[in-house]
């Protein structure tokens, strides 16, 4: 995209020699990549990791409204618990739900976010990452630099509808010549109390959203030491903490919900990565993560008198990667993870899970003029202990990856590419030990997925007005077996999980970005995503549902942005689309879910006196009031407006 | 590119978002109620899709979400149970807290019979009539005494934790107190008294009791679902006289029914998928499968029968989560005829339309 002159952070916090961490262009790979870099992360008015990831193809972020809405992300219809998030190079997981709520990371100071089908193709990476279908990964503003010599700041606030206050600062300090220490810190406070209309039938009303209120404070600091035989140490302490409301669904003639969550996380990440020469790498990985959820709810009818369930989550990490290179062609990777999880609550009976995990993959990459190839194999151990009850069988599994590109001649902007990929997920700790059920559950198997791909992607530079155009086009097929599903049980509200599902996804994604000048201060940039997917259900021949969609899938879907540049001005323009959808298995019209879009604006202007840069910015977020469910009956805001202001040195 | 392409994108994909939006439904024909069934279609946990279908005998015809084609508006959240009694139809409104009533004969709204304490749902649960007097359990340990001629609730009777279904045997109102919100089960049976409108006395039956039916013989049988662990499922009869558990064997059933001298069950989560008739002495299989002509059916989760005729409707849920299916069956158990309730889910009750 278009760099603006000041305000690019990419260029002042250039890339660290910690991992490679320069970022191909994405219409380049081999697997489908597609990125947001900082400048863009500014752009769609996105506050947090969800909203921005909204703007990908081939991706569904389950919205359930609100700031403090639970956010997460399936990508070509695999389901949330089959994608990987990854922070700064180290897989953030969570073993009890499976998934991770986009919401609790801000992207104020995220530098790139990235979403890579498949697996990510930098070696020696950690064998983790290859443990997911996709992989979602985001880096820090922190980490990446090559300067260690200038301190830098940066402050600001939001300031928005429905009592929305996001002041943020953050602080980058070289304390020798080869250590840099950096500090960054966010809070958000939002009442959420926005309109929406319930309607039964013909008739229709106007209500605010109650008890949807949330405080949430984020920090991390970050320390990069370099050492003299060029090797690199990176540290990171991360914490999270949220109070909130759970608004819950809307149900017509009861609209009390009093319950609350709370959240504590916190981790101590390290990675160091020593290059012995050209041909040979070493990354050491090392976690220890902390989640603590604290759910209440004083109007559930048990004899305590009210729900209070806490729930901690520790888990240790690490990881070791080696890659070398033989030859002019072939790279080789191998790489072995463990992770040790622990999960405890307050629940009695409750099962107390721990789960032991080992990773090891073996990578071969060939690079040569037309073609690239990059073939894996993971092996994936997990052996799970309860404290009450039996545990889940031991899975013990070889899972294959394979992706080539080809180029008719190596300067031609076509690329054809291709991969397949075959991974499993574990059942996760709700999955097999929730409620009472814990003699039922552990029968559960993993849920297999199988993804092909075959895309083409076209990447241009041109020296007149129009200055780049990339595209990309990718057919995919994808297949899941024993799909995890919450079946009803003995009543309407004990549900128990069953491996049952069977599921055909077909799909296209596009992706296009240009940019270029109009004039020589009036510039432009434009970015287009949009999907095509049929993700049916083909579990029973026999049953209702066989090759309806699943729920929730849109056929059709996208997103564009496009920005205007003039002098210190910006202004943009941003679409979210969602085609009709059904909320249910049953593709009957009673159960069909309206299509929506949400459209939004923003002018942006920067200002600056000698090192320090100013910016302001102003937002109006869906514009047309758009009246929506991504998840029925789980409303989200119309029309919202937002003030930014924003400080630094960069 | 030059501008006008751009503009060209911008058009295309407004078109798109017009093209996506909601598919539109002609409104169905709503018959006239003559003789036939109503069916509580309970809907999904959360999806406010509780439905009423009727059947007409006459025309072999059903109509689904009736109510909402009469009154123009849904009943809600989770219909757990209802019944049809002087002329009206009490609707349970469990997740939506409260009692729908609706006259017979047009299904048209008459009035609702609200659930909240301090705004906060009770839970309703099951619904049972004698004596002109209309008693709807709730999840917060209460039974409410429903005034048929006021439509008001004169009293909430306390009863044990979580009770579920209700029977009226001899001068007495039965209530299955399950506790299953709670992590220890509830093992009693509450005993209300007509003349007392209050809870005299408890018998333990057995843990995690449900289902409830009288022979209105002195006796009343109890499914007690067990702690789907290291207690089995357990069918219990109890002599109300002397208040004792007079037979007690390990079987797995979801609903039981009384009628003609036998027991009729569903199998529930942890049975067998077929209904089948037992001697209600010894609880010996008089039909394993009540089912004698094929007929498929893939979950029996309703199960009501016809007092006059012995006619047995079994409702059948499928999945939970997809359109359901009813079957009327004779004593026999040979079809006599089925229909879809879709787009209605989880056929839990069928009751008769007398006129």
């Amino acid at each position: 995209m278009y760099a603006q002159d000041k305000s690019d952070s990419s260029k002042a916090l250039s890339p660290v020699n910690v991992t490679a961490e320069k970022k191909q262009n994405p219409f380049t790979a081999i697997v489908p990549v597609q990125l947001l870099n900082r400048e863009a992360l500014q752009q769609i008015n996105a506050e947090t990791i969800a909203g921005a990831s909204k703007y990908f193809s081939g991706v569904l972020i389950k919205d359930y409204g609100g700031v403090g809405g639970l956010k997460t992300i399936s990508v070509r219809s695999l389901g949330g618990q089959n994608t990987g998030l990854v922070y700064d190079g180290i897989a953030i997981a969570d073993a009890q739900a499976g998934q991770i709520d986009l919401s609790k990371f801000s992207s104020t100071f995220v530098q790139s976010l990235e979403l890579d089908q498949a697996n990510p193709q930098q070696i020696p990476i950690p064998a983790r990452i290859y443990s997911a279908a996709s992989i979602l990964s985001f880096t820090s503003n922190t980490f990446n630099t090559s300067n260690f010599t200038q301190s830098k700041w940066m402050a600001g606030a939001n300031v928005g509808s429905f009592g929305l206050w996001r002041p943020y600062a953050g602080v980058y300090l070289p304390v020798n010549k080869n250590m840099v220490a950096s500090a960054t810190a966010e809070a958000t406070w939002a009442r959420g109390n926005y309109p929406y209309e319930v309607v039964n039938g013909m008739f229709s009303q106007e209500r605010d959203r109650s008890n949807s209120d949330i405080r949430a404070f984020q920090g991390e600091m970050n320390l990069v030491n370099r050492f003299a035989d060029s090797s690199a140490l990176q540290t990171k302490i991360w914490g999270y903490y949220s109070e909130r409301g759970l608004p819950g669904s809307i149900i017509y003639f009861n609209d009390i919900s009093e319950q609350s969550l709370e959240d504590k996380d916190l981790f101590v990440q390290s990675r160091y990565l020593k290059k012995f020469n050209a041909a040979t790498s070493l990354l050491i990985s090392a976690k220890y993560s902390s989640m603590y959820t604290k759910y209440t709810d004083p109007n559930f009818l048990n004899n305590a008198g009210g729900l209070d369930d806490r729930y901690t989550q520790n888990e240790i990490y690490g990881s070791a990667a080696v890659s070398q290179r033989a030859g002019n062609y072939f790279s080789f990777s191998l790489a072995a993870d463990l992770a040790y999880t622990h999960l405890s609550a307050n629940i009695n009976p409750f099962p107390t899970p721990t789960r032991t995990s080992i990773w090891s993959i073996f990578v071969i990459q060939f690079n040569k003029s037309h073609w690239q190839i990059n073939a894996s194999l993971l092996n994936t151990n997990i052996n799970d202990k309860t404290e009450l009850g039996s545990p889940a069988v031991v899975e013990n599994k070889f899972t294959p990856a394979f992706a080539i590109g080809y180029k008719t001649k190596p300067e031609s902007p076509f690329l054809f590419r291709f991969f397949y990929k075959d991974i499993f997920r574990m059942p996760t700790f709700n999955d097999l030990y929730y409620t009472y059920n814990s003699n039922i559950n552990p029968k559960l198997r993993p849920e297999y997925s199988n993804q092909y791909d075959v895309g083409l992607t076209y990447l241009k530079n041109f020296k007149s007005g129009l200055s780049q155009v990339s595209i990309s086009i990718d057919g995919y097929y994808n297949t899941i077996k024993d799909k995890i599903i919450a079946v009803p049980s003995q009543n309407l509200f004990v549900w128990t999980m069953q491996n049952i599902g069977k599921v055909q996804i077909k799909g296209l994604d596009f992706n296009s970005q240009a940019n270029g000048g109009i004039t020589s201060s009036l510039k432009w940039s434009l970015r287009v995503a949009y999907t095509w997917q049929e993700a049916l259900d083909v579990t029973n021949a026999s049953s209702a549902v066989y090759k309806n969609e699943l729920p929730y899938t849109p056929i059709h879907s996208g997103s564009a942005l496009a920005v205007l540049y003039y002098k210190n001005w910006s202004t943009g323009y941003s679409i979210l689309f969602s085609g009709k959808r059904y909320t249910l298995g049953e593709n009957d019209p009673s159960n069909q879910l309206a299509g929506w879009n949400t459209q939004d604006i923003f002018v942006s202007r920067q200002l600056s006196f000698r090192d320090i840069n100013l910016t302001l910015k102003g937002e109006i977020n869906n514009i047309f009031n758009e009246q929506y469910d991504v998840i029925q009956y789980y409303p989200m805001a119309g029309r919202s407006y937002k003030l930014s202001i924003s400080i630094n040195n960069l | 590119m030059k501008k006008d392409n751009l503009l060209l994108i911008v058009i295309l994909f407004v078109f798109t978002i017009f093209s996506c939006t909601k598919d539109k439904t002609p409104p169905p024909a709503t018959p006239k109620v003559t003789t036939g069934v109503y069916v509580l279609d309970q809907g999904i946990y959360g999806h406010n899709n509780t439905m009423l279908t009727y059947y007409d005998f006459a025309g072999g015809t059903q109509t689904t979400d009736y109510f909402m084609n009469v009154n123009g508006f849904g009943l809600g959240d989770t219909g757990s149970d209802f019944i049809i009694y002087g002329g009206k139809v009490y609707i349970v409104m469990n997740n939506s807290g409260y009692v729908a009533v609706v006259s017979t004969l047009t299904a048209m709204f008459i009035d609702t019979i609200d659930f909240k304490k301090a705004g906060v749902n009770r839970g309703p649960e099951n619904v049972v009539a004698a004596e002109g007097k209309v008693f709807v359990s709730s999840t917060d340990g209460t039974v409410a005494v429903i005034d048929t001629t006021t439509l008001t609730i004169t009293k909430f009777i306390k009863v044990g934790s979580n009770p579920a279904q209700m029977v009226v045997a001899g001068d007495n109102l039965y209530v299955s107190n399950t506790g299953g919100f709670s992590a220890t089960y509830d093992s009693t049976v509450s005993i209300i008294p007509l003349n007392i409108l209050a809870e005299t006395g408890k018998i333990t039956v057995g843990l995690n009791p449900g289902s409830i039916a009288t022979d209105n013989g002195g006796n009343i049988f109890v499914v007690c679902t067990g702690n789907y662990g290291s207690v089995a499922p357990r069918l219990v009869k109890v002599n109300t006289n002397n208040k004792t558990v007079v037979k007690s064997a390990d079987s797995a059933f979801g609903t039981v029914r009384y009628f003609n001298n036998a027991l009729y069950t569903t199998g529930g989560y942890l049975g067998a998928a077929n209904v089948s008739i037992l001697n209600p002495e010894d609880f010996s299989a008089i039909r394993p499968s009540f089912v004698t002509d094929g007929t498929t059916i893939i979950n029996p989760y309703g199960l009501d029968i016809d007092p006059v005729t012995g006619d047995v409707y079994v409702g059948d849920a499928k999945d939970y989560v997809s359109s359901g299916q009813v079957y009327c069956f004779d004593k026999t158990g040979k079809m006599k005829f089925s229909f879809t309730t879709s787009p209605g889910i989880s056929p839990a009750r069928t009751q008769l339309i007398v006129q």
